[in-house]
């Protein structure tokens, strides 16, 4: 075989690792997640504010701050913004949910991440969700 | 593309304001429509200066009563500029600081998160620059004017402390927040024309301005920048204005 084909065959089948493991974690994330509808949605979350933001570790700062821009959002599109790996955003996202700076929940078979503030917002995912 | 610049220093009565207002006047003299926020809530000025009570505050729009829109007042035809130049201005009445000064966390997100949908919001005006007056060192509103902002200008005047407390929030707060900066320096007193340093804590410092008596006697009447563009104070904001646009 070619020595370019073969790599064509590498790229092909990390790519669809990266898909596979993409489902994986979706999956789990589903299993972790609340609905908006259960009371655990509403247990205490800390207040995300700019001074929290500040003395958040630096690789959770970034991912932060995005989403309190743009949440509720999935890890997908905070990726899109802070160009980094869906898995990398995914981690950051559910470590601050970990942290109780976030919440998470799921809309079909998407998982939303959200701050205090987006639940507030008034056009937001979340209060449609909360309907 | 809309871009948002909060002028911040670290300590007080450093020039932040006089450097707003002759930068807002500026950019909008030259044709770009522009809006100039007071966001020093705690020692409004802008209202003072451009002697306007407005239908509804900035303090208004902060706390979800109303839109950006609403807080809006063209100066165009007052300055004879010809772009726009909207003012929102912050209210001056005690009751409104006291009430402010009594704010939690909670409100304080609400409204970064407000201040951070000013930029969308007005860029749908097609507004050019954006630029944000703000409170000297760690007030909460002028950190949440910081995070919304793209640009930080901080200015400083050559005291220690102020040197030493500039450092302190360029280190844990701008570069945290992943903004661009820059530093100018106000009311110099040695021949600064001549020794212009270019950087300081891995900052440009885009402006020296040396201290002018002239200055605060003429700033009670006229725009200088306006009244008189070959001012060294107009000259260094047109200077600090051509640094801005090519961050654009
Ligand atoms: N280069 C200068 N030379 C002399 N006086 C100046 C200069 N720049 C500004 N001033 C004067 O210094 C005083 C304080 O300026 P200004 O109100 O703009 O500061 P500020 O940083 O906004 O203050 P605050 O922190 O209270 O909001 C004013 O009287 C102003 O006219
Ligand atoms: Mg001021």
């Amino acid at each position: 075989m070619l020595e370019s084909q073969m790599i064509y065959q590498i790229v092909d089948s990390l790519e669809e690792m990266n898909s596979k493991l993409n489902r994986v974690i979706e999956l789990l994330e589903c299993n972790g997640s609340h609905s908006v509808e259960d009371k655990a949605f509403f247990s205490e979350t800390e207040t995300l504010d700019v001074i929290k933001l500040l003395s958040l570790p630096d690789h959770l700062r970034r991912t932060a701050t995005t989403l309190f821009e743009i949440g509720p959002a999935t890890a997908d599109e905070i990726a899109r913004k802070t160009s980094k790996e869906r898995a990398v955003e995914s981690n950051y996202l559910n470590q601050l949910v970990r942290m109780k700076h976030v919440k998470k929940y799921r809309e079909g078979r998407k998982v939303y991440f959200c701050t205090n503030e987006s639940i507030k917002s008034s056009n937001s995912n979340c209060n449609i969700a909360f309907k | 593309m809309t871009i948002t610049v909060a002028i911040h220093s670290s300590k007080g009565g450093t020039g932040k304001t006089s450097i707003a207002v002759n930068l807002a006047v500026a950019f909008a003299s030259e044709g770009l429509d522009t809006c100039l926020i007071d966001m020093d809530l705690r020692g409004p000025s802008l209202c003072t200066i451009f002697k306007q009570t407005p239908r509804f505050w900035i303090n208004d729009f902060l706390s979800g009563k109303c839109t950006i829109n609403d807080t809006l007042n063209d100066m165009k035809k007052k300055v004879k500029s010809s772009g726009h130049l909207y003012l929102s201005y912050s209210n001056p009445d005690i009751t409104q600081i006291r009430e402010l000064v009594g704010k939690d966390r909670a409100w304080q997100a609400s409204a970064l998160k407000a201040l951070m949908n000013v930029k969308k919001d007005l860029a749908q005006k097609d507004i050019d620059i954006i630029m944000i007056d703000t409170s000297p060192g760690m007030e909460y509103e002028s950190i949440n004017a910081v995070a919304a902002s793209d640009i930080v200008l901080v200015v400083q005047n050559d005291t220690d402390a102020c040197n030493y407390c500039t450092e302190q929030l360029i280190n844990g707060v701008y570069s945290l927040l992943d903004k661009k900066y820059a530093i100018i320096d106000n009311m110099c007193h040695f021949n600064c024309l001549e020794n212009i340093e270019n950087s300081r804590y891995g900052a440009a410092i885009i402006a020296s301005i040396p201290c002018m008596c002239d200055v605060p006697m003429r700033s009670k009447k006229e725009i200088l920048v306006l009244t008189d563009p070959e001012h060294q104070f107009s000259k260094s904001i047109l200077r600090i204005k051509h640094w801005i646009e090519k961050m654009q």
